[in-house]
């Protein structure tokens, strides 16, 4: 037992947990990857296709009406976990392919919006578009890319020497200014596990009207978050990282966002009226921007996953990881070990990158799981952030909620035995 | 505690062999620019581009290829120089360098493969391309060919490698490069 949750009790939800690797009981450390899933969340995918499998929001047969059902009670969950509005024409939860969809959806749902004049979306020749160093691949290239199109400047918040966004007033009022029209970043860096400052970076975007978009994707399934909260425009993030499906993610957007938006996927279930000689009318939000068929058998779980963490309370998962987050920051008082992100439990998830002296990670990773430790090495798709710290790859733990503090011991005693191995 | 077959298995891939080839390699010199820094980030040329060069030499042929494994780091230059055959003498690797960077296994791999082919002809280069790259598309097995293996000298140490999917790339890159960089040399003979 660990603070306010049975974690055994947890753990034995997990059917993959319960294996060994190379002779070791697996250890996972790779949440940041990808998440494990509860029973309950692959029960409900293949229950769904046992009993409900039919269209969604078209057909008047029963099973329609269920699936339908089903699906929308899964957007209703995901809504609740992250403090959005469903439901009475006010829905502000948009089912995508996953985050990485999320954004190339916005960035390309702006670009769209820049051909048509719609504000306050529309870029123009010399606006800008400000991210961070620390972002993932998919917010700096889905937004460098919309940059390129339009015309627009990309520019970039800068991290201190422990990876985090610079949040103080005087900085970002020297980023972003008049010009900024949108401004992307990470609420949680998957490389430092640094939580961002998000209200500073809100308050200075209000002051010149710019448009905030967020990638929630490393804090949903550690933190309690609420968008509304937080106040910011539009965010993303995906099912899988919360012990939900591959295959599916959401996007969050404010209601009257939602409704300025214009949409950039075309097809069925996202019109109303559609003729040969005249432009069609798209139906409201979320529908809108739901074009084809949708992962719904992924929603129905991802629901069951959002479900399946508020049962355990949003708190308790924070708290649990709070207590890991300390024991796994002694990585750093092993010799040759260095952490690249925050060195305090402040501010901070427990997704640890480090490096080892002499020893390139993938060589670090092959060791860790030769102790049936799974870590993630490589640059986690972020190559700047580790630019930023003089490195190309990082080895990197991420912790889920099924961690413990054996697994973190298991961890640093093969972390210290690394250096040795390589040196012999 | 736990003293199973995999420490054994990892000191079979990770032989002596290895770590020490990947720390004082052979045929390593600094030409390239680095893709850790940040200067890297402006500078389109740096990465992923592949130069011809000219010769240093009469008679000869440069070229130099960049090779590069997105998913761990690996990367490496090889720079190749080739007599160009003009005196009826089989075209012969007259010099071979390289810089990069990456795992023990990539650094150790390209040193082996410099100790290997510097010096050989053409032909013999790529056949001992073709013999490595058998081995590790073994699967563990190694070449059943005693001869083959022979003729691979260090780089049988690369048989435990095999084993693992995820690295058979670090130990084949250097000699993607050279390949790229002997057929882009090739290209210029005769010019």
């Amino acid at each position: 037992m660990t603070g306010m949750v049975d974690i055994e009790k947890i753990r034995a939800e997990f059917p993959i947990l319960d294996q060994e690797i190379h002779g070791y009981p697996l250890a996972y450390l790779d949440s940041g990857a990808t998440a494990q899933k509860p029973q309950t969340v692959i029960d409900a995918e293949s229950q769904f296709y046992s009993t409900i499998n039919a269209g969604v929001h078209r057909g008047a047969h029963e099973l329609a009406a269920l699936s339908t059902e089903a699906y929308e009670q899964g957007r209703y969950s995901v809504a609740q976990l992250v403090g959005a509005h469903y439901g009475d024409g006010d829905d502000e939860i948009v089912v995508t392919g996953g985050a990485t969809a999320g954004l190339n959806m916005l960035a390309n749902a702006f670009d769209h919006a820049s051909f048509d004049g719609i504000e306050p979306f529309a870029l123009h020749r010399g606006d800008e578009v400000v991210v961070s160093r620390a972002e993932h691949h998919s917010v700096l290239l889905s937004f460098q890319e919309l940059c390129r199109r339009t015309g627009a400047v990309l520019k970039a918040l800068d991290l201190d020497d422990q990876g985090r966004i610079i949040s103080d007033k005087a900085y970002l009022e020297s980023v972003i200014t008049h010009r900024t029209k949108i401004v992307a970043f990470t609420h949680v860096s998957n490389v430092t596990g640094a939580i961002t400052n998000v209200p500073a970076i809100v308050t200075r975007a209000r002051e010149v009207g710019a448009v905030v978009v967020l990638d929630a994707c490393q804090s949903v399934p550690h933190l309690a978050v609420n968008f509304h909260d937080l106040d910011v425009d539009f965010a993303v993030f995906s099912a899988h990282k919360m012990y939900g499906p591959t295959g599916v993610g959401f996007m969050y957007g404010k209601r009257d966002m939602l409704e300025k938006l214009p949409p950039m996927n075309f097809g069925g279930s996202m019109v109303e009226l559609a003729w040969m000689d005249k432009p069609a009318q798209y139906m409201a939000p979320p529908a809108k921007f739901e074009a084809g068929t949708q992962p719904v058998a992924q929603v129905v779980a991802a629901g069951v996953a959002a479900q399946w963490m508020m049962n355990i309370g949003l708190d308790n998962i924070e708290a649990h990881e709070q207590i890991l987050v300390p024991e796994l920051l002694k990585l750093a008082d092993i010799e040759h070990v260095k952490i690249l992100g925050p060195l305090s439990s402040q501010d901070r998830i427990g997704t640890v990158a480090f490096e080892i002296d002499d020893v390139h990670p993938h060589d670090v990773g092959q060791f860790i799981d030769s102790r049936g430790i799974a870590i993630r090495v490589g640059h986690h798709c972020a190559q700047p952030v580790h630019r930023h710290f003089g490195y190309y790859a990082s080895n990197r733990v991420s912790l889920g909620i099924y961690n413990t503090s054996e697994e973190i011991q298991r961890l640093c005693s093969a972390v210290a035995d690394v250096y040795g191995f390589f040196h012999r | 505690m736990f003293d199973g077959m995999s420490d054994a298995e990892l000191e079979q891939m990770y032989q002596e062999v290895i770590l020490e080839a990947s720390k004082s390699p052979h045929g390593k010199e600094k030409f390239s620019a680095d893709i850790t820094t940040a200067a890297a980030e402006s500078d389109e040329s740096s990465a992923g581009a592949t130069t011809t060069l000219s010769a240093n030499h009469e008679y000869c042929v440069s070229a130099q290829s960049h090779q590069f494994n997105p998913t761990c780091g690996d990367e490496v230059t090889v720079r190749v120089e080739l007599s160009d055959g003009s005196n009826g003498e089989p075209v012969r690797i007259e010099k071979l360098i390289w810089d990069g960077q990456g795992c023990s296994i990539s650094q150790a791999s390209l040193s082996i493969m410099y100790d290997l082919v510097h010096g050989k002809t053409l032909e013999e280069a790529m056949e001992l391309s073709r013999t490595f790259k058998q081995l590790m598309e073994s699967r563990g097995h190694g070449l059943d060919d005693e001869q083959a293996e022979e003729l691979l000298d260090d780089a049988i140490v690369f048989q435990g490698v095999s084993k693992y999917p995820m690295r058979i790339k670090c130990a084949l890159l250097g000699w993607e490069g050279l390949k790229d960089s002997a057929a882009l040399a090739l290209t210029q003979v005769g010019k």
